[in-house]
């Protein structure tokens, strides 16, 4: 059945294989973006995402589930558990009571430590609910417009901020700021997926990893949290489309994120990003914004080549790259291009018709086509338009018709500044500017002297000025404008 | 008469023997009654005995006297004003400068007798300005009203040599306690001589001084040197002023150079780095139909910026600047043309035309102008149709052979420039504000002085605002040194 979302074709990952690598509470997410974007793999996730959910608490989550699955004509899925949904709701209002009662408990016996405990439990729990049994009370501090589970998620971030309050060691703050950087990325991911802006809670995340850096542990705890940051980081900017800072932040990512074990309860590898994805991350932002060199020198000649070994097929492309062998590598890529359009960051965005797989790609095309033409002096159409075969145009194009979309987008790189060449469009060829360096040290010395020229006479003008009184005086000051004499009809 | 002729002595004199012989000569001049510049002796006119090269001082009392005495004879005016020519062909400029009264006087008359003989040659006025002082350096009165005279005879090119010849100086009071240069002295720079006390310029103001710039913008402008024309009227929107006052005349200026930016650059100059920002608000604020027209222009978008002129007509013409802007918008055809280098090598004039917007027939033809006059460096290749035609740009940048002659002569200006900034900067210190600041400053002590150096802001209310302007790293290393 056709999608009403935009879709990709079939991954070259197995669904359930690569789905066992993650929990909640971010797994349900994937299996739903899964299912929007992927129509043959579409009903096997949906009913993972339903079992999944219906082991969790988040209510919210579930009518989202059941609605996606009747957007997309899978009725048997659509039919909500109601059973499920009344015992759910009523479970979670009693505990969410219970909690609160026992944190109310502690705080009249003044214990540092357990008001500390109660604290966090109750904002683990109205995490992993979506908030809602609380929602409904604050509903008067929230934006109208934010969904039931994004209220009751803002009310999670808030609960959680106040265990700040307890902490008494730094490692307590170590792991206060891993939960709220959870929070905060369950937060940013719900918003993408319902449409809203996410920029706000990723910059959450991006505060909360900047934290877990310097947060004042000792040196062995440190070692497990320096990962974590940094991919938190990295994962921020990569959904706020800031590649540069994206790159490097993965980059800066140990490797002992693989194999290091759960932190504070927190199990990044499985419920953020495994190493493979970091692995791909870094080497799709890597490729779309570092330069030959430092391509050579940060990624493949760096421990983050510990990462590249567990995805062999981006080392290829990126070794492609720098080997000039654009087409290839290109084709490499646009292989995978379904598999990483599922996945939850680099697809994030794919409703609205450029995910970061998108622009990234687009991105790598662009330098590529730079690199490739920036050893020759003048390039045919028809060479360009072979080796960069232009994306998105039907197989049963003419020839002409590919040259002319190639000819499209050899204009907007030049105007855009991206390549500097000029087009010659009478023999359909792209060549270099030439320049003349003599002629233009010459130019450029001459500019430069009328410029101090100019410089000097405004300067001398103006000290002159102020010697002799001659400065612009107000109307009304003495010596102003007004009592001007005449001098004269004409002269 | 024999007391007219008693000056200069037959020998040579050195200056201060010389100052000090004409100033008691001048004085004697004084005492003479008015008669004895105009009677005849023996039958002849003072102006025939005497020389006007040697005896330029009281030659030129004798012309004064005689231009009181006219009539309507235009003959008689006629006569007088060739010996007027010929006296300003060899007076002695030295001697000159003692008598600044006389010299303006005279000049003003001559002005008034052109304009009376309806004489269209003005280059008496300007070779007298010249001959006493060569370098035209120093501002006075007179070069506004010459340039005044040449905008009214509808002969701007004849203000020219004036115009050329940068300012350097504006007469002012020298400095109490400072040992001036005598008059006399053959050297140095004008602005030793003509200074307030000598009489050879009318008191200025800061209006005055601004409309030469501003009328000598429109000189430059109106003869096509559209390089200097910015200069001036960028002068005149630098001009210092105190408290952020703005004058009209500024507007006026600003909106012109916006225009010209047009022409020259294809978009508004960029604002002088030493502008002050409220000016530069005051400016824009006044100028919005102006910004209007260089944001369409900058746009490249036709039609709009033919709105804009359309809808603002009677703004230019209260302005003066129609012409100005319809010559703009012709030009942004030219710099759409040129837009096209940035993307293309070669392209065929359809395609051109379809970026214009007009026929492939008219593109052709406007194309085939643009190259005759130079305003496009590139070659039309005719086809069978208009439409196939090529246009191809010339890639290398016509070589500037004569390069290297231009940065000889232009290392040169800026020499005579930097010498004269330094001399500006000398007189800037003997300025009674800035040594009342050195005093001060070597009154608390040379631990303070550098304190002082960047307390300038907050210094008495007495020193004006003027100095306070002026953080120029020369003035305050000197006080250091």
């Amino acid at each position: 059945m056709a999608s009403p979302l935009p879709s990709v074709g079939t991954p070259t990952f197995d669904l359930e294989s690569h789905t066992s690598n993650y929990t909640p509470p971010l797994l349900p997410l994937r299996l739903l973006h899964i299912a929007a974007h992927c129509p043959p793999l579409s009903h096997q996730a949906l009913t993972l995402a339903l079992e999944v959910i219906k082991l969790g608490k988040d209510v919210s989550l579930y009518h989202r589930a059941t609605d996606l699955a009747s957007l997309l004509g899978h009725a048997d899925l659509a039919v909500k558990d109601t059973d499920w949904l009344a015992r759910r709701e009523d479970a979670n209002r009693r505990e969410l009571t219970r909690l609160e009662g026992e944190l109310k408990g502690y705080k009249n016996n003044l214990i540092r430590e357990s008001i500390r405990m109660g604290q966090e439990d109750l904002g683990l729990h109205l995490s992993a609910t979506g908030g809602q049994a609380a929602a409904v009370t604050k509903e008067d501090e929230l934006e109208a417009t934010a969904t039931p589970s994004m209220q009751g998620l803002v009310v999670a971030y808030t609960t959680m901020s106040r265990v700040r309050d307890y902490c008494s060691t730094p490692s307590h703050i170590a792991g206060l700021t891993l939960r709220l950087q959870q929070i905060a990325l369950q937060q940013a991911v719900t918003a993408q997926q319902t449409g809203l802006s996410a920029s706000p809670h990723w910059q959450n995340v991006l505060a909360t990893s900047n934290r877990l850096k310097s947060v004042g542990v000792k040196e062995e705890e440190q070692v497990l949290l320096t990962p974590l940051a940094a991919a938190g980081a990295g994962l921020a900017h990569l959904c706020t489309s800031d590649y540069i800072s994206a790159a490097k932040s993965f980059l800066s990512v140990p490797f002992s994120l693989a194999t290091q074990p759960a932190v504070q309860g927190v199990n990044f590898i499985a419920s953020t990003a495994s190493a493979n994805d970091i692995a791909i991350y870094g080497a799709l932002t890597s490729l779309a914004t570092l330069s030959r060199e430092e391509l050579q020198t940060k990624v493949l000649d760096s421990p983050f080549r510990a990462f590249l070994e567990l995805e062999p097929h981006v080392r290829k492309a990126i070794s492609l790259y720098l080997n000039a062998k654009y087409s290839a590598c290109m084709a490499l890529l646009s292989r995978y291009y379904a598999d990483w359009s599922l996945d939850l960051y680099l697809g994030a965005g794919l409703s609205q018709g450029h995910s970061h797989v998108d622009r990234l790609f687009a991105r790598i095309r662009e330098k590529s086509i730079t690199a490739y033409f920036s050893s020759f002096s003048s390039v045919s159409l028809s060479s360009l338009a072979s080796t960069f075969p232009p994306t998105g145009l039907a197989p049963s194009t003419s020839r002409e018709g590919v040259e002319k979309v190639m000819e499209t987008e050899i204009l907007s790189l030049i105007s855009s500044g991206a390549l500097n060449a000029r087009l010659d469009a009478v023999n359909g060829t792209v060549v270099a500017p030439s320049k003349d360096a003599r002629v233009e040290a010459h130019a450029e010395a001459g500019k430069l002297a009328e410029e101090v020229e100019r410089g000097l006479r405004l300067r001398l003008h103006r000290v002159n000025c102020l010697i002799s009184n001659l400065e612009i005086v107000g109307a009304g000051a003495p010596g102003g404008k007004g009592g001007k004499e005449a001098w004269g009809l004409g002269y | 008469m024999d007391i007219l002729t008693s000056f200069p002595p037959m020998k040579a004199l050195g200056p201060e023997a010389f100052d000090k012989q004409i100033t008691a000569y001048l004085t004697k001049l004084d005492k003479l009654p008015t008669a004895a510049f105009s009677k005849a002796k023996d039958g002849k006119s003072p102006l025939d005995v005497l020389s006007p090269s040697s005896n330029s001082i009281p030659y030129i009392y004798c012309l004064l006297e005689a231009t009181k005495s006219l009539g309507k004879d235009k003959a008689k005016w006629d006569e007088l004003l060739s010996k007027v020519t010929l006296f300003y062909a060899t007076f002695d400029s030295i001697q000159m400068r003692y008598v600044g009264q006389a010299w303006v006087d005279l000049w003003k008359w001559t002005a008034e007798c052109l304009d009376h003989l309806g004489i269209i040659d003005l280059s008496v006025l300007s070779s007298a300005i010249l001959r006493l002082d060569p370098s035209a350096a120093t501002f006075t009165s007179l070069h506004l009203r010459f340039v005044r005279l040449c905008l009214g005879n509808n002969t701007p090119s004849q203000a020219l040599p004036i115009l050329d010849r940068d300012i350097y100086a504006f007469p002012h009071a020298n400095a109490k306690n400072v040992l001036a240069e005598l008059p006399s002295e053959e050297l140095g720079l004008s602005n030793a001589y003509i200074n307030e006390k000598s009489g050879l310029s009318e008191k200025l103001r800061p209006d005055l001084v601004m409309e030469y710039y501003l009328l000598g913008a429109q000189v430059y402008i109106g003869t096509r040197a559209l390089s200097r024309g910015r200069l001036f009227l960028e002068l005149v929107i630098l001009h210092p002023a105190q408290n952020h006052a703005t004058s009209a005349l500024q507007v006026e200026a600003f909106q012109k150079w916006l225009l010209i930016g047009l022409l020259t650059d294809g978009k508004p100059f960029p604002y002088p780095r030493t502008m002050d920002q409220s000016t530069i608000k005051a400016l824009r604020s006044m100028s919005k139909a102006y910004e209007a027209l260089t944001e369409s222009f900058e746009r490249r978008d036709s039609a709009k910026y033919y709105a804009e002129m359309d809808a603002g007509q009677q703004i230019w013409a209260e302005n003066g600047n129609y012409r100005l802007v319809a010559e703009a918008g012709q030009t942004l055809m030219q710099y759409r043309v040129s837009d096209l280098q940035k993307t293309y090598a070669a392209l065929p004039v359809s395609r051109v035309a379809y970026h214009l917007g007009m026929a492939s027939e008219d593109t052709l033809s406007t194309l085939d102008n643009m190259i005759r006059t130079s305003s496009l460096d590139a070659t039309l290749t005719p086809r069978t149709t208009a439409a196939e035609a090529v246009l191809r740009f010339n890639m290398k940048a016509s070589g500037r052979s004569q390069g290297s002659v231009d940065v000889e002569m232009q290392t040169k200006r800026i020499e005579e420039l930097i010498a004269a900034v330094r001399d500006a900067d000398k007189r800037l210190e003997l300025t009674k504000e800035h040594i009342d600041i050195t005093k001060r400053n070597k009154r608390t002590g040379t631990d303070a002085e550098l304190a002082d150096q960047m307390d300038l802001s907050w210094d008495t209310p007495s020193a004006p605002a003027g100095v306070m302007v002026i953080s120029e790293d020369d003035a305050e290393e000197d006080i250091m040194a």
